[in-house]
C-alpha cells in the first residue's frame, strides 16, 4: 500500500519537476523570442513531427536521430550512475569520452586487421585506456584523500590538451584545411542499423545491452551491492569488513571504461575522421541523466531519451525560430535543481505518509475488533 | 633555451603578469574559503564567474560606468548564491549538484542570455569601450622605485582589492562575531545551533558573500582581463580556485599563496609559449596550470595525512615516555 503510493508520488514529483523546468524554459522563450509559439512548437513536438507543406506526419528520420544521440549519453549516464552510487563525485567522464573517442579513432586508422574484429578492438582499446585513466583520481582519493571532484575536473583539462597536442602534432592530416586525423579504415566503422543518414548505429543496441548488464551488476552482484552500500554508509561498510578503497577504485574504473566505450562508439559511428577539438559535453549530460534516473542503470536509457529529445527540440527550435539552442542548458539546469531537490513537494509527501499510516492503523484496529469477537 | 627561459622569467613585467593573473583566481579562492568555512562546498564558482562576468559587462555597457558594472556583478553573484542556498538548504538538493547546475547555466545559459539581451552570439567584442573597463592606477612613490614600481604599480583597482580582501577576510573570520558564527557553523553545526546560532542563516550569509566575491572575479575577467565577455573566458579558474582553497588549508592567507602559485603557472604558460622552439608544444604548455593544480592537491593531501597521523601518535608516544 505504502510502496505503491510512494512510487506514484515519485512519478508525480518527477513530472512536476520536469513541468516546472519546461515552464521556466517557456518563460525565457517568451522573453527572448518574437515568434514564441513557433519556437515552442518545434521545441516540444518538433523531434517527432514534420510540418512540411502544412501536412503533419511522423518524422522517422528525426526519431532515428534522437535515438542516435542517446548512444554516448547512455554510456556517460551509466558511468556517472556507477560512480555516484559509491558517493564519488568524479566528473572525469567528460575527459574520458574525448580520450575514448581519440584512442578508438587511432586504432581505427593505424591498426590494420581483419574485418569484423577491427571495430571491436578499437572500442576495447578505448575502454581499457579510459579505465586506466580513472585510476588517477580514484587512487589519489583512496590513498591520499585528495578530493576526487577537484582532481577529476582538472584531469578533464589535462586530457583535453594531451589529445589536442597529439592530434595537432602527430596524427593530423595536413592535406585538410581543418585539423583532423586521417579517415578511419572501413573495417573500424560502426555500421548503421537503419537506412538513411541518421547515424543510428549498432552502438545503440550495445548501449541498451550494457545498460542491462550494469543494472545486473549493480543490483544482482556482491560488487554492485558493495558499491551501493559504500554510497549509503561508508563507515558501516568499513566496519562490516568491506574493502572500501578497492571498491571505490573499482567503481571509478568501471565509470572510465563505460565513458571510453561510449566515446569510441560515438566517434566511429558518427564520423569518418576524428574531429573533436574541445570537450564534447557528454559527461555533463551524463550527470543530468544519472540524476534523472536516480542512479538506477535500468532507467538510464529512458532519461537519455528524454534529454536527447529535448536537445533535438532545442536544435530544431534554433533553426526554425530566433531562440538559440543553448536554451537547453537553462532547461537542463532547472530540471537538475528541481529533480535533485529532496524536499521538493515534501509537504505533499508528508500528507501521503500520514494518510497511509492512518489507514493502516484503522485496518489493524478493525482486524483486532474482528479477532476479539 | 634555458638561458632565454630564465631571462624572460626574471623580469619585472613577468612579476606584473603574475599579479594580474592571480587576481581573479584569488577572488574565486576567497569565495571558496568563505563558503567552505560555513561547511558549504561551492563548486558553482566557475558558472558564477561566467554569469557575473557577463552581467557585469552588460551593466557597465548599459550605464557606461564600470562602477555600476562591478556592483551589478556582485549583486548577480549574491543572487546566484542565494539561489543555490535556497535549493540546497531549503529544498535539500545536494550542494554539489546545485553547483553543477550553476555551472551549466554558466556554459550555455550565458550564451542564451547574451543573445536575449543584446542579440549578439558568442562574445561582446562589439560593445567594448574604454569607459566600461576597470581603470588602472599608479601608486605614487612606489611607481618611482625601479623594479618594485614596475611590478606593483599600474594594476587595476580590483587587483589591489583582491589582495586587500585577503586580510579583510582574515579579520572578518577571526575578529568579528559574525565570522566566529560562520566558522562555528562549519566546524560543528549542532554545537552552533545549541547556543542559538541559526545554522541556515549563517550558511546563506556565507554563500551570498561567496557569490559577491565570485562576482568581483567575474567582473575582473570581463571588464579588465579579457576586455569583453567571451565563452571560454573563465577557462576553469573557478575549479582552480577550489583547489587553491583546499591547498591553502581553507585559510585566506594560505589561499592567497596557492593562488599566486597557480597564477605563476598560468604566467609561465603565456611566457614559455612565446619562446622559440616551443611552438609545437603549445597545447602541453596550456596544460601546466591544471597539472600544477593536481600536484598541489596531492602535496596538500599528503601533508594533511601526515599531520593527522602525528596527532594520533602523539598521545601514544607520551604514554610510552
Amino acid at each position: 500500500m505504502r510502496d505503491k503510493r510512494m512510487v506514484l508520488f515519485g512519478f508525480v514529483r518527477g513530472a512536476a519537476a520536469i513541468a516546472l523546468a519546461l515552464a521556466v524554459g517557456t518563460i525565457f522563450i517568451f522573453l527572448s523570442s518574437d515568434e514564441p509559439f513557433t519556437a515552442l512548437k518545434y521545441l516540444l513536438i518538433g523531434p517527432f513531427v514534420s510540418f512540411h507543406g502544412g501536412v503533419t506526419a511522423f518524422n522517422t528520420q528525426n526519431f532515428y536521430q534522437v535515438l542516435a544521440a542517446m548512444i554516448p549519453t547512455i554510456f556517460t549516464g551509466l558511468a556517472v550512475c556507477v560512480m555516484f552510487s559509491a558517493n564519488q563525485f568524479n566528473l572525469a567522464a567528460e575527459g574520458c569520452v574525448l580520450v575514448g573517442g581519440f584512442v578508438g579513432a587511432l586504432v581505427g586508422i593505424y591498426v590494420n586487421m581483419a574485418t569484423g574484429w577491427h571495430a571491436v578492438i578499437c572500442v576495447l582499446a578505448a575502454t581499457v585506456v579510459c579505465g586506466l585513466i580513472m585510476l588517477i583520481p580514484s587512487i589519489l582519493k583512496v590513498k591520499l584523500g585528495a578530493s576526487e571532484m577537484v582532481t577529476s575536473l582538472m584531469l578533464n583539462f589535462v586530457l583535453l590538451y594531451i589529445v589536442l597536442h597529439f592530434l595537432n602534432y602527430h596524427f593530423a592530416d595536413r592535406s585538410k584545411g581543418a585539423t583532423m586525423t586521417y579517415p578511419f579504415l572501413d573495417s573500424a566503422k560502426i555500421s548503421s542499423i537503419v537506412p538513411g543518414n541518421s547515424k543510428l548505429t549498432w552502438g545503440f543496441v550495445i548501449a541498451l545491452v550494457i545498460s542491462f548488464v550494469i543494472w545486473v551488476f549493480m543490483y544482482r552482484t556482491r560488487w554492485g551491492y558493495a558499491i551501493r552500500m559504500i554510497g549509503i554508509n561508508e563507515s558501516f561498510s568499513l566496519y562490516s569488513g568491506m574493502n572500501v578503497g578497492g571498491t571505490i577504485v573499482l567503481s571509478s574504473v568501471i565509470g572510465g571504461m563505460l565513458s571510453g566505450m561510449g566515446g569510441s562508439l560515438e566517434v566511429l559511428g558518427r564520423y569518418n575522421t576524428f574531429v573533436w577539438r574541445e570537450l564534447p559535453g557528454y559527461g555533463w549530460t551524463g550527470v543530468t541523466i544519472a540524476i534523472l534516473a536516480k542512479n538506477n542503470p535500468g532507467l538510464v536509457p529512458l532519461a537519455a531519451f528524454f534529454l536527447a529529445y529535448l536537445n533535438k527540440g532545442c536544435q530544431l527550435m534554433s533553426t526554425h525560430s530566433d531562440v538559440p539552442s543553448e536554451m537547453i542548458d537553462i532547461i537542463q539546469a532547472a530540471i537538475f535543481l528541481f529533480f535533485a531537490a529532496e524536499q521538493f513537494l515534501s509537504g505533499y509527501r508528508q500528507k501521503l505518509v500520514v494518510k497511509t499510516t492512518r489507514e493502516e492503523l484503522m485496518k489493524a484496529e478493525s482486524l483486532k475488533a474482528t479477532e476479539g469477537e | 633555451m634555458f638561458g632565454q627561459f630564465f631571462q624572460t622569467i626574471f623580469q619585472a613585467d613577468f612579476l606584473f603578469i603574475i599579479i594580474r593573473i592571480t587576481a581573479p583566481i584569488l577572488f574565486a579562492a576567497l569565495a571558496a574559503v568563505i563558503s567552505e568555512k560555513a561547511g558549504v562546498a561551492n563548486i558553482g564558482l566557475e558558472g558564477m564567474m561566467m554569469i557575473t562576468a557577463l552581467f557585469g559587462f552588460l551593466f557597465a555597457y548599459w550605464t557606461q560606468s564600470w562602477v555600476v558594472g562591478v556592483l551589478g556583478a556582485m549583486l548577480i553573484g549574491i543572487l546566484l548564491g542565494l539561489m543555490m542556498g535556497f535549493f540546497s538548504f531549503k529544498l535539500k538538493t545536494d550542494i554539489i549538484l546545485s553547483g553543477i547546475a550553476v555551472n551549466m547555466l554558466g556554459t550555455g545559459g550565458t550564451i542564451f542570455l547574451l543573445y536575449m539581451f543584446t542579440g549578439l552570439r558568442g562574445n561582446t567584442g562589439a560593445l567594448v569601450s574604454p569607459n566600461i573597463l576597470i581603470p588602472t592606477i599608479d601608486i605614487p612613490l612606489i611607481n618611482k622605485i625601479p623594479i618594485l614600481g614596475d611590478m606593483l604599480s599600474g594594476h587595476a583597482i580590483l587587483t589591489y582589492l583582491a589582495f586587500i580582501f585577503v586580510f579583510v577576510m582574515r579579520t572578518f573570520l577571526y575578529r568579528t562575531p559574525l565570522g566566529l558564527k560562520i566558522r562555528a557553523v562549519g566546524e560543528n553545526p549542532n554545537a552552533a545551533s545549541s547556543v542559538g546560532v541559526s545554522v541556515i542563516r549563517m550558511k546563506y550569509i556565507a554563500i551570498a558573500m561567496s557569490g559577491a566575491l565570485a562576482g568581483l572575479g567575474g567582473a575582473f575577467m570581463s571588464m579588465y582581463y579579457s576586455q569583453g565577455w567571451n565563452q571560454g573566458m573563465v577557462a576553469g579558474r573557478g575549479f582552480i580556485a577550489l583547489a587553491a582553497q583546499a591547498m591553502g588549508r581553507g585559510e585566506p592567507v594560505g589561499a592567497m599563496f596557492s593562488s599566486v602559485l597557480f597564477g605563476l603557472a598560468q604566467a609561465m604558460k603565456t611566457k614559455v609559449s612565446g619562446l622559440r622552439g616551443m611552438a609545437s608544444y603549445n597545447y602541453l604548455i596550456e596544460m601546466i596550470p591544471y597539472v600544477v593544480t593536481i600536484i598541489g592537491l596531492v602535496f596538500y593531501a599528503v601533508s594533511i595525512k601526515r599531520k593527522a597521523r602525528r596527532h594520533q601518535l602523539r598521545p601514544i608516544k607520551e604514554k610510552l615516555q
